[in-house]
């Protein structure tokens, strides 16, 4: 068996986003709880969060950007940008948190002490942009991740997956000029879904040509389409680029239960995908795979659908 | 919403006695397909395309003539030659709609876009009024397009905005389409939001029938009157 580390931290769950929002404490909650009922919590390496230097994050943020957003938390503004980036006097803090702590975690996986990782944050972060927060994110903690990997860990190529039912534009837009970092995502068709970009033609730009890859899924599909999909087009690429570090941008909100997305994916469906991501990470990345929480919103299937994960992850399955 | 604005102003164009070979590299260089002739003082005297120079070359399918021959023959062959000298031209002033409607008309993928005495001010081409109508769509906005089948009756629209709003969410663009059934309309609000399920929710509770993307085309319409 591997091991596992998990980051999760209670103060996660101070990102207030008010009454009636999807992207909502309790899904880390139901999260966890699905981890404790299976008694997998022992078996996990804990993490907890420490906030992320100011120089991680302005490696992906413009600094306007950023003190925009402490501004807006300190002034006790509670949306920035668009209504549905609702936030609390907290906000920043825990957004530093969460990309922190994913930091800490690829520590512990350089370091060898862990062998790879579910990190349970809030807020998500594949929809933030360089200078704007977007689809209930703030930081990008992906690309933040894939920048550290980079300047601190001497890591040249990285590999972002993003099977979020969302396109990560903001990811998208962060790497799609450079060639060291290739970004897949999976996701609803733009024409039905937020937030309207990742079509099949957008490909990478200058240098980067060639480094994103988008395979867009119509409503109404689920399991058997993701994988002759993600075969299709992901399997092949990646073999391409023969990545160093694996990072997941995980969503649950593909799930059919999910009311996000019109993606019908089983629970099954969840499990292979995490099982072909730890295969490759075994085959390309000496295991190394980072996995990071964007969205998932349907509360009673979170708990189970993270048990999976981890035991995925763990190779328990 | 007028074509001067939208208009490309750098108009790349060419003289009358410039020869034809020097026309297809001018368009090749800067990616076009319309090239105006004007004369000394930029005023038009016609425009040529891409298609009016090939048309001049030979076919591929013909190799018997002489290549020497043929060459001579198109280095002597000059813009004026070849060029539409009965081009629809259109005013700065007029609007978008009106070039959009204009280029159904007609056919034509550009126009040249000229003053009281004829002299070019721009081109205006189906790519700049596609740029138009994109923006006007709100693509370029993250969104949701979510679809609403209503009666064609007064009233209708206040009600989708303020169930919306009621909502908390914002519009990127609110598209109206005829629909199959007389006496209803689709209407297609651009919603800038990631929380659209709530939305739709309201909507349906509020008594509207929601309509699936999926089975909608946009061009609802006959494309001729024929059909």
């Amino acid at each position: 068996m591997k091991k596992t580390g998990f980051l999760y931290d209670d103060r996660y769950l101070l990102h207030d986003t008010g009454p009636y929002h999807p992207e909502r404490p309790e899904r880390l909650k139901m999260i966890r709880k699905g981890l404790e009922e299976a008694g997998l919590l022992p078996m996990l390496t804990p993490i907890k969060a420490s906030r992320a230097q100011q120089k991680w994050i302005e490696a992906v943020h413009n600094i306007k950007y950023i003190l925009r957003f402490e501004e807006s938390c300190l002034y006790g503004l509670t949306e920035m940008d668009y209504p549905d980036n609702q936030m609390c006097g907290a906000s920043y803090e825990i957004a530093l948190l969460a990309a922190g702590g994913i930091l800490d975690t690829i520590k512990l996986m350089m370091e060898g002490k862990i062998d790879n990782a579910f990190c349970a944050v809030r807020p998500p972060g594949h929809h933030a942009e360089i200078d704007k927060s977007m689809g209930f994110c703030y930081f990008n903690n992906a690309a933040v991740a894939a920048k550290y990997l980079q300047s601190e860990w001497n890591i040249r190529k990285v590999a972002i997956i993003d099977f979020d039912v969302h396109h990560g534009n903001g990811t998208q837009h962060i790497f799609e000029r450079d060639p060291s970092v290739f970004y897949y995502s999976i996701h609803e068709h733009p024409s039905f879904a937020f937030p309207g970009t990742g079509r099949e033609f957008e490909k990478g730009t200058d240098a980067g040509l060639g480094y994103t890859l988008n395979t867009p899924v119509l409503p109404g599909q689920g399991d058997a389409e993701y994988k002759k999909l993600m075969e299709r087009d992901l399997f092949p690429a990646i073999d391409g680029f023969s990545p160093e570090v694996i990072l997941l941008s995980t969503g649950f909100d593909a799930h059919v239960d999910d009311d996000m997305s019109g993606i019908n994916l089983s629970t099954e469906g969840y499990s292979w995908i995490i099982g072909r991501m730890v295969e490759l990470a075994d085959k390309y990345s000496d295991g190394r795979l980072i996995s990071i929480l964007e969205g998932g919103y349907c509360l009673p299937r979170l708990p189970e659908l993270g048990k999976n994960h981890v035991e995925m992850l763990m190779g328990k399955k | 919403m007028f074509v001067e604005q939208s208009m490309s102003k750098n108009v790349i164009a060419i003289g009358p006695e410039a020869g034809i070979l020097e026309a297809k590299d001018v368009m090749a260089e800067h990616n076009i397909r319309h090239l105006p002739v004007v004369d000394k003082d930029d005023k038009l005297l016609g425009v040529i395309t891409d298609r009016d120079v090939r048309s001049a070359m030979p076919s591929i399918f013909v190799d018997s003539c002489n290549i020497e021959e043929e060459k001579e023959r198109l280095s002597k062959l000059k813009v004026k030659d070849v060029m539409t000298k009965d081009v629809v031209t259109i005013s700065p002033l007029y609007t978008l709609q009106d070039a959009l409607l204009l280029m159904q008309k007609t056919r034509f993928g550009a126009f040249p876009v000229v003053d009281e005495d004829r002299k070019l001010k721009g081109i205006i081409s189906i790519r700049d009024l596609m740029r138009a109508f994109i923006n006007v769509l709100g693509l370029g906005e993250p969104g949701i397009l979510v679809g609403i089948l209503v009666e064609n009756r007064l009233g209708q629209m206040k009600r989708i905005v303020d169930t919306i709003t009621e909502e908390h969410v914002s519009f990127g663009s609110i598209l109206v389409a005829r629909y199959w059934d007389e006496g209803k309309r689709a209407v297609f609000p651009y919603l800038l939001t990631n929380n659209v399920s709530k939305v739709k929710k309201k909507l349906e509770s509020s008594g509207f029938e929601l309509l699936n993307p999926m089975e909608w085309y946009l061009d609802q319409l006959p494309r001729h009157k024929t059909d």
